[in-house]
């Protein structure tokens, strides 16, 4: 997913997190939602197991319970609130789903913003207009730079033994407003310089083109097929409500052959995306290349990130 | 290739011209290095030949790119045949991310993608760039940033190269990897080069002419040998800014010629160099005792049991490779970071300031008098008497002292900006001084200065320490440190490997030490060797 063009990663996450969206099937729902959870731990191991721990988890909790406090639908009494509302099974149902729904495109986000750095995003947005991608590009330079200027500043002001953290409200509102002025200045006094080096590069002549690294190539050309195809495929099956879920007034969810068919279609797709940025071995397993080298009796290749 | 005639420029409500009547023809494939003191108009020359970069101002007589007028010629080829390298390398970059810096240029000229993408792949490959061509390039260090400002330039494949003291903010190896690859670009390429600088061992190495300008004019000009011959004979004020062997012999380039010619000149060889006795330490007021420490709980140690000790009335400098840990030494004796272990104390009383590796970091005010001001008075504009200070009562009158004692007082309506690289250090210093500090940490002072500057510094260090004050610098300069420091203190891995009386120290080293102690093992600065001339035989001249 990672070495794909950022057009194909796009596609592809727009249909994953749409239909993470989109179908509140509990089978699709526990699909997307166990397939979001492995890209991510493939791709941050520990880290996204404190995330899922620290704030998935503890989401899911609120928003199911919520549904379960303020909703009145349903015809399956199982008991009575405190409040007098009564807790029905179908509310319960449709609570864990909507927390599921929720988590999956979170999860998937945070799996978006994995894949696509500011390269990428830059890129994108370039395709658009050129000059915002330019634009866009410089304010990633500009901003990271201005506030470590701001902490050097404000350092070198504590060497002189003016430490800008202490003193009354009003005094630390000044020392703040003098550092941020101070920041203004050098980086209007800095962007001259920068505007300089801009024109000595040629900057501001006609015709100017916008270059990227990414190349279209054959996989990107299989991949985006593959998405379109499975999406296709499953959008139409939806249509013909292979993937109905109706949770008020009463249950009624679709378990037709059909149904099955566009599960294993959903696993299908989630699953390339979690191989893809699963350990290399994975990869090698697809890729043309790595296959003719493993022919060759290369030694398995190291696990690592892909 | 370029032919300037008869040029003269002045910048607008200046009387005095900043160039004055200067003809230079420069053919191509030579290695040109223009050196001077500040302001002698060597970067306003520099900036004239690039069409995009030149100042606004009177100019008169004329400047030729090959046989064509600099000012008919168009924008396209004037951005992409005459390449231009500031001395900031954090200024100059423009994008996020390596590989866009490198593909810019080439993007303003309107080149396909295909072209794009080649030539970038060729610079990567011939700059070393590979292995970080994905980074961002906010995470690249000093010296990877200014290698890819001028990867960037040559991606256009320019006819010529002109770099404005492109090494003044870079440590020592980082500088001499920049010359290199300058060098090669030279060699290999054929490319023209015209280079300003003040760091002039390296660069006269590489060179195949040497200009000497002062006052806007070209006062010597030809093989750097000749013209360091011709300086050393006309004892002119620059031969003090020379590399240590052309003020010993005019026309001598390396340290190995340099040591021919000594041992060729006189039987001293076998001569001890004289270490003066231990002077009577004076009292110890700052010590640090094994201390270790580290950034983050899971980083790796910086700081690794390091003991250390600074007296009152003496200049300490820390010498040390980069990633020694020296910077962040001074902020653990500053206080700004806790040691996990070991102790720092120090005397009571004893209050400690610092400068900054860069000065600018330090100014607040608007102007200089209002950025010193801004010191002493914190609560002026709230209208709420000024704390008193501990010890000596700090007034407006300070503000003139220290002014004066920092040379400042032309400069107090200027705004900090504004002024030079020694001028902002010293106004740095001022601030730092106004604190009336018994301890002043210095990092890194003589970053980008030339000799003139390192010299005012130097007198006004001196002066600082009569009074009484610890002054600790942390320093790459190695002839500054011999020349001015009374203790140094080598860092490496962490810890002080060695703390010793500053001539004892070089006098120890074979290869951490000066030039003139490489020259000869029995002196220690460029003074021994130069007094020692005077004293054996009378320059000829």
């Amino acid at each position: 997913m990672k070495t794909l063009h950022p057009i194909t990663s796009l596609v592809y996450f727009t249909a994953l997190i749409g239909f993470a969206f989109v179908f509140m099937h509990p089978v699709s729902l526990g699909i997307s939602l166990l397939g979001a959870l492995s890209f991510i731990l493939m791709l941050e191991k520990s880290r996204a197991l404190r995330f899922m721990l620290t704030f998935l988890l503890p989401l899911f909790i609120l928003a199911a319970a919520a549904n379960l406090l303020f909703s009145r639908q349903g015809v399956t009494i199982l008991a009575y609130l405190p409040s007098g509302n009564p807790l029905t099974l179908e509310s319960t149902l449709f609570g864990i789903a909507q927390a599921a729904m929720l988590a999956s495109v979170i999860t998937w986000f945070r799996g978006f913003n994995l894949v696509m750095t500011s390269d990428k995003l830059v890129y994108l947005f370039g395709r658009a207009a050129p000059a915002l991608a330019l634009l866009l590009s410089m304010s990633l330079r500009f901003v990271p730079r201005f506030t470590r200027q701001m902490q050097a500043i404000a350092a070198a002001q504590r060497g002189i033994g003016k430490d800008v953290t202490q003193g009354n409200v009003l005094q630390r509102a000044r020392h703040g407003l003098k550092i941020l002025s101070i920041t203004v200045t050098w980086a209007l006094e800095n962007a001259v310089e920068t505007a300089g080096s801009m024109r000595a590069r040629g900057y501001g002549l006609p015709g100017r083109t916008a270059f990227a690294i990414f190349r279209w190539t054959t996989r990107d050309t299989l991949v985006l097929a593959f998405v379109l195809s499975c999406a296709a495929v499953i959008i139409s099956g939806a249509a013909f409500g292979g993937l109905q879920a109706i949770y008020f007034a009463e249950i009624s969810l679709a378990w037709q052959p059909l149904s099955y068919a566009l599960f294993a279609v959903q696993v299908v797709l989630i699953g390339v995306a979690v191989f893809s940025v699963a350990p290399r071995a994975f990869l090698y397993f697809c890729h043309a290349k790595a296959r003719k080298s493993h022919a060759r009796g290369v030694p398995a290749p190291s696990r690592g990130r892909s | 290739m370029l032919n300037i005639r008869n040029f003269s420029f002045t910048y607008p409500g200046r009387e005095k011209p900043a160039l004055d009547n200067i003809n230079l023809a420069v053919q191509p494939g030579e290695f040109i290095v223009v050196c001077g003191s500040s302001g002698s108009g060597k970067t306003t020359l520099l900036r004239q030949l690039k069409p995009a970069m030149a100042p606004h101002g009177t100019a008169a007589g004329e400047i030729h790119y090959h046989g064509q007028p600099l000012s008919e010629l168009d924008a396209h080829t004037a951005a992409a045949d005459i390449g231009f390298v500031q001395q900031c390398p954090e200024n100059q970059i423009v994008t996020d991310s390596v590989w866009h810096e490198l593909a810019f240029g080439l993007e303003s000229l309107g080149e396909p993608t295909q072209v794009i993408r080649l030539r970038v792949a060729e610079m990567a490959a011939f700059f070393g760039i590979e292995p970080w061509f994905h980074h961002r390039t906010a995470e690249l260090s000093g010296g990877q940033k200014q290698l890819l400002n001028l990867a960037s330039i040559m991606a256009m494949q320019p006819q010529i190269l002109l770099l404005d003291e492109p090494t003044s903010q870079l440590d020592p190896i980082a500088a001499a990897e920049f010359l290199g690859t300058v060098a090669k670009l030279n060699r290999d390429l054929g490319i023209t080069v015209i280079l300003t600088e003040h760091r002039l061992e390296e660069a006269f190495a590489h060179a195949s002419r040497a200009i000497v300008m002062d006052g806007g004019r070209v006062i010597c000009d030809g093989e750097p040998r000749v013209v360091g011959k011709i300086l050393y004979d006309m004892n002119h004020p620059m031969h003090l800014a020379m590399p240590t062997p052309m003020r010993l012999f005019g026309d001598c380039l390396t340290v190995s010629e340099a040591r021919t010619r000594l041992a060729s000149q006189c039987v001293m060889r076998n001569a001890q160099c004289v270490i003066d006795p231990p002077p009577t330490q004076s009292k110890a007021v700052l010590n640090m005792k094994n201390v270790w420490f580290r950034y983050e709980k899971n980083s790796s140690d910086v700081l690794r049991g390091m003991d250390f000790t600074a007296h009152a009335g003496e200049i300490t400098a820390i010498l040390g490779g980069n990633g020694a840990g020296k910077s962040t030494a001074l902020s653990v004796m500053l206080g700004l970071h806790r040691p996990q272990r070991g102790k720092i104390t120090s005397a009571p009383n004893h209050k400690i300031s610092a400068v900054p590796q860069n000065p600018q970091s330090l100014f607040i005010g608007k102007t200089v008098q209002e950025d010193l001001r801004e010191v002493v008075a914190p609560s002026v504009t709230l209208r709420v008497p000024a704390p008193p200070q501990a010890g000596e009562p700090i007034s407006i009158n300070s503000i003139a002292e220290i002014a004066q004692l920092c040379k400042l007082e032309s400069l107090l309506q200027s705004h900090p900006y504004d002024l030079s690289g020694g001028e902002q250090q010293r106004l740095a210093l001022a601030k730092a001084l106004l604190t009336r500090p018994k301890i002043l940490l210095l990092d890194e002072p003589t970053k980008g200065l030339d000799a003139q500057f390192k010299q005012q510094l130097a007198g006004i260090l001196h002066k600082l320490v009569k009074q009484g004050t610890a002054i600790v610098l942390v320093s790459h300069d190695i002839e500054f440190c011999a020349q001015h420091a009374h203790t140094c203190a080598l860092m490496f891995d962490g810890q002080i490997i060695t703390q010793a009386p500053a001539r004892a120290f070089f006098a120890g080293n074979s290869f951490y030490t000066t030039a003139a102690n490489r020259i000869a093992r029995w002196a220690v600065t460029c003074e021994d060797l130069c007094s020692f001339f005077e004293k054996k035989e009378p320059k000829k001249l």
